[in-house]
């Protein structure tokens, strides 16, 4: 043990504990992402082996470009992510302002609010499939009675469906958008609401000069967590949807599985995966350039 | 591998257990009693059954999934008349000409045998059939002694005659099925057929889409039908809304499968029960009638560690008795043509005696191994070109075409 | 301020009910007979006992589905937390260079969406031999969990008071010795976080289980879940009764640890 200690020891130390972590990161999140580009760029068809894997340069991208499809679903995609992510950081903030308040039993009630973030996404689909059922759901029951013959298939129509998922990724992670707004409201120090209360301020100038402004930071970091994780959005199309009807709910994910996994088209379908790395990419830079300073005064408070 | 649960591979490991992926049919509990039979028939073989999702698409996406994985735990699986380019091009299915006894292949419709080949070799034994047909409402035809349309634009002639006479706001032209999915496809493929047209070159030359006999028929759909002889609606109609509209009394013709004539005759799901006809779709002048072929068949994975039993099991499914079964139970168009001549099952379906000729008219959709992408295309050209009246059409053909001739042009390459 | 309490809590109750409600319709709908499953006017009394519970272990094989998970969920905790406590510790307390750096990259790993992952990562475990294997889906596990346990234990670890450790060194421990003799004893509740939520992760993924595990007999609760398939209809009273066993353990997880799940969140997001 001797020979480990003093400054170099410790830094080989160091090396040492993290190289296990570093190397399975490396090797199974920063290569397949490599990888993938590397995929990219050739014309692999798994359903024609005889085909090969030829390199073809930046063709697969020239087709992303210029196919309906892709630009369809690259669409569907944004307006799922604006829709979702806007809903869920609203929702999330008034349940914030809510749990904020000291009341009896604020510890069950967070709790509760737990519960949508924890179950299963496959478990929220099928819920929420089974509430949207156009003969017996209970959504149907609930808006329309007993009047059978008005029963909407939710699901089934382009013009629901994209909203039904909306609702059930709204339902399952507001409560994370709402969490990470309670972290930045409890760091407001309570004496600065009584001053501004006794300055005769009333709950909205309260909540506008002052709440506002401190928990400005938080609120971008459920942003940018619930906007990275909107991008992602797997599971509820898989299960509610399967990108129908029509493509309604065909978002990037589900569009580049279905090339890579079902059409197998393995280099265009990488193509598109890498479309919506960079697109995650981006926003966390572009968010993190814009809120990273305050983020970093956010953490020392 | 220490991370295998005791006890959970076992089934796999078995060597006397076929595991069979299948499709659901309607009847309850079938599958199980077909089973039970065949391992009655032949001991010590067990069979294990998975059932697979929904819809045709998931159910592909699932076991292509599942042979992509080398998984061994499939060996016999039900194959969508259209798969079989696709699965032996890619390896995935073994050829069962060598394990068939002489003269068998010719116990099958042709139209089975042939969506069940690729490049000359026989890649799944036809279980059953369906084909497109015209179903009309005889009483309203026969009040106008009309006979049931032989052209494409008879019958909207015959539509306008109909709702004009009945005065009915509730009573609608025709139906089928054009929302964008799969059967959008075969509807559409069946009046560009009957046009002379064909989609794709054969040989894998290319897209047709933009020839004239093809957008002469996608035309017609589009401002002839559409809004015209058929309601808007039917731009979102599967064959379950099609088939609900019809069975109500609330169309008086219908593009359907098989399956809906039992259904409609029964007067329990149908107030239509004894007033419906069965005829050959209708053409273009200058055309041949023709319907799109849909059913499945059994193939035998090419992944299967004993092939020899899984062999036999897909003999029993596709055997005369099996399928006579199929019909009796199931209601199910079987693939052998003797049973067509059948006095049991006409006795029990007295409406097969008019099957045939319906099924001498079926075709295979574009048969590629790359099918499911280009029905993709397909799905989107046919659903873009009819929904919009103002659509350039030439244009959306030659931009389909375009598409279609890449993927065709991957194949060439292979 | 207290007279003005209860608009808040009354709030409170509607986003407590909003929340539950449909879930607990769930709930209630794996109580009901087969019959009163689809009902409409929906039962609100559920009349069938275990009924469902039972189908769905005898004709859905539950109990192999929870088997798996179990199995994915705990192994992919255990390597996580044992790769990532080490990789904390170095990051919390021995002097590195380009630490922010390599906390960056951590934190961009989480952001990855599967996709861009799937293939490759499908194509080096199909070439390892390692589909339809639980070790097969416990490595992208580990690799999307690690982020978040290094945050969770180095935000720990970094409030540790140093003089602790520096008494153990004085005694001639060696860092390692303090590591494990001191600071691993003390990080408990730390690595208690990081391992509930990592767990949730990998109780809870479906992407990598769908292309991965394509056998039954291994695959996990989720999967079983999404393909349950009838032979007839759709088994919705043995899908509920499924998804309330997949759902209990974490409802339950949340009401004990909420405080905890609470704080590591907010470490692996607020600090981020």
């Amino acid at each position: 043990m001797a020979a480990l200690a003093g400054p170099r020891g410790e830094r080989l130390l160091a090396w040492g504990l993290l190289l296990p972590c570093l190397a399975v990161v490396c090797a199974f999140a920063f290569w397949p992402i490599v990888y993938s580009v590397v995929l990219s760029l050739h014309r692999i068809v798994l359903s024609l082996p005889g085909l090969g894997a030829p390199f073809v340069g930046l063709e697969n991208y020239a087709r992303l470009l210029s196919e309906p499809g892709a630009r369809h679903s690259a669409g569907i995609t944004l307006a799922f992510v604006g829709a979702s992510t806007l809903l869920e950081v609203s929702l999330g903030t008034l349940m914030a302002l809510a749990l904020d308040k000291s009341f009896r039993g604020r510890g069950l009630v967070r709790a509760a609010v737990l519960v949508p973030w924890a179950i299963p996404t496959v478990v929220a689909s099928q819920m929420w499939r089974f509430i949207l059922n156009d003969r017996y759901g209970l959504m149907n029951w609930l808006v329309f009675g007993g009047d059978v013959g008005s029963y909407q298939a939710w699901l089934a129509s382009p013009g629901w469906a994209l909203g039904a998922v909306i609702l059930a990724d709204v339902w399952k992670t507001s409560a994370f958008a709402a969490l990470i707004v309670l972290a930045g409201l409890q760091t407001i120090p309570r004496d600065l609401y009584e001053a501004a209360a006794l300055d005769g301020a009333g709950p909205w100038q309260r909540f506008r000069h002052l709440t506002l402004p401190l928990v400005l930071p938080a609120l971008a970091v459920a942003l940018v967590f619930r906007t990275m994780d909107a991008f992602r959005v797997f599971d509820l199309v898989y299960v509610m949807t399967q990108g129908g009807p029509a493509n309604a709910t065909n978002v990037l994910q589900f569009y580049g599985y279905k090339k890579m996994f079902a059409e197998g088209f393995m280099g265009y379908g990488s193509a598109v995966s890498v479309l919506v790395f960079v697109m995650v990419l981006a926003v966390s830079l572009i968010y993190l350039k814009l809120v990273g300073r305050r983020l970093l005064r956010g953490e020392t408070a | 591998m220490a991370l295998v649960l005791p006890g959970c591979g076992g089934e796999a490991q078995d060597p006397n257990t076929i595991r069979l992926v299948a499709w659901k049919f309607n009847n309850p509990g079938l599958w199980r009693r077909l089973a039970d039979q065949f391992e009655q028939l032949h001991p010590p073989l067990k069979v294990a059954l998975e059932i697979a999702p929904h819809s045709s698409t998931a159910y592909h996406d699932l076991l292509t999934q599942k042979l992509k994985n080398r998984s061994s735990e499939v060996d016999v699986f039900l194959m969508d008349v259209v798969w079989p380019p696709e699965f032996a091009s890619a390896g995935w299915a073994l050829p069962l000409d060598q394990m068939l006894p002489p003269g068998e292949k010719e116990r099958f419709l042709p139209a089975a045998v042939e969506a069940s080949s690729w490049h000359g070799r026989l890649y799944g034994a036809p279980l059953y059939v369906s084909a497109g047909a015209l179903y009309y409402r005889q009483d309203l035809l026969e009040h106008l002694r009309l006979k049931p349309p032989k052209t494409w634009p008879q019958l909207v002639s015959q539509v306008k005659m109909t709702l004009a006479h009945q005065g009915n706001q509730d009573l609608a032209g025709y139906v089928g099925q054009f929302k964008q999915y799969e059967g959008l496809v075969c509807n559409m493929m069946e009046f560009v057929w009957s046009a002379g047209g064909r989609a794709l070159l054969p040989g894998d030359a290319g897209g047709a889409l933009s020839k004239p006999r093809d957008l002469k028929a996608v035309r017609f759909v589009r401002d002839s039908l559409i809004d015209n002889a058929a309601p808007r609606g039917v731009l979102s109609y599967q064959e379950p809304e099609s088939l609900e509209v019809f069975a109500q009394g609330g169309a008086l013709f219908m593009r359907n499968w098989f399956y809906a004539w039992p259904i409609l005759n029964d007067p329990a799901r149908s107030k239509v029960a004894g007033k419906v006809g069965l005829a050959p779709l209708p053409r273009f002048s200058g055309g041949e009638s023709a319907s799109c072929l849909g059913g499945w068949l059994v193939g035998l994975s090419a992944f299967s560690t004993k092939p020899e039993k899984a062999f036999k099991l897909i003999k029993f499914l596709a055997s005369e008795q099996v399928q006579r079964r199929l019909v009796l139970e199931e209601g199910l168009a079987p693939a052998r043509r003797a049973l067509y001549d059948d006095p049991w099952v006409l006795k029990a379906h007295p409406h097969f005696k008019k099957l045939p000729p319906l099924l001498a008219t079926a075709r295979s959709r574009p048969r590629t191994p790359l099918y499911p992408a280009v029905s993709q295309g397909l799905q989107v050209y046919f659903h873009r070109a009819i929904s919009d009246e103002d659509s350039d059409l030439p244009i959306l053909a030659d931009t389909a075409d375009i598409e279609i001739n890449r993927l065709l042009g991957l194949i060439k390459e292979e | 301020m207290k007279r003005r309490a209860w608009p808040w809590a009354l709030a409170a109750g509607a986003i407590c009910a909003l929340s539950l409600a449909p879930f607990a319709w769930l709930v209630l709908t794996s109580f009901k007979s087969a019959g009163q499953v689809t009902a409409i006017p929906p039962v609100l009394w559920p009349g069938g006992g275990l009924e469902l519970y039972r189908s769905a272990l005898s004709r859905f094989g539950l109990m192999h589905f929870v088997l798996n998970s179990l199995l994915v969920a705990g192994g992919t905790t255990v390597i996580s937390l044992t790769l990532g406590t080490g990789a904390a510790y170095a990051l919390a307390r021995l002097d590195l260079p380009g630490r922010p750096w390599l906390m960056g990259a951590l934190l961009l790993v989480s952001m990855f969406p599967q996709i861009s992952l799937a293939g490759p990562i499908w194509r080096m475990l199909q070439s390892a031999g390692l589909l339809n294997t639980h070790l097969g889906l416990i490595i992208p596990y580990v690799t999307l969990t690690l982020p978040l346990a290094v945050w969770i234990l180095t935000s720990y670890f970094s409030e540790l008071p140093r003089e602790l450790e520096e008494a153990a060194l004085l005694d001639g421990c060696g860092r390692l010795g303090a590591l494990v003799r001191v600071v691993l004893p003390l990080a408990g509740p730390g690595m208690f976080t990081a391992a509930i939520l990592v767990f949730i992760y990998a109780w809870n993924e479906f992407f990598f289980a769908l292309l991965i595990m394509t056998r039954r007999s291994v695959q996990t609760l989720p999967v079983g879940i999404a393909l349950f398939q009838g032979q007839y209809t759709m088994p919705w009273g043995e899908i509920a009764a499924a998804s309330t066993v997949a759902t209990v353990p974490l409802v339950l997880l949340v009401f004990l640890f909420q405080r905890r799940i609470v704080s590591g969140l907010s470490a692996g997001a607020i600090k981020g």
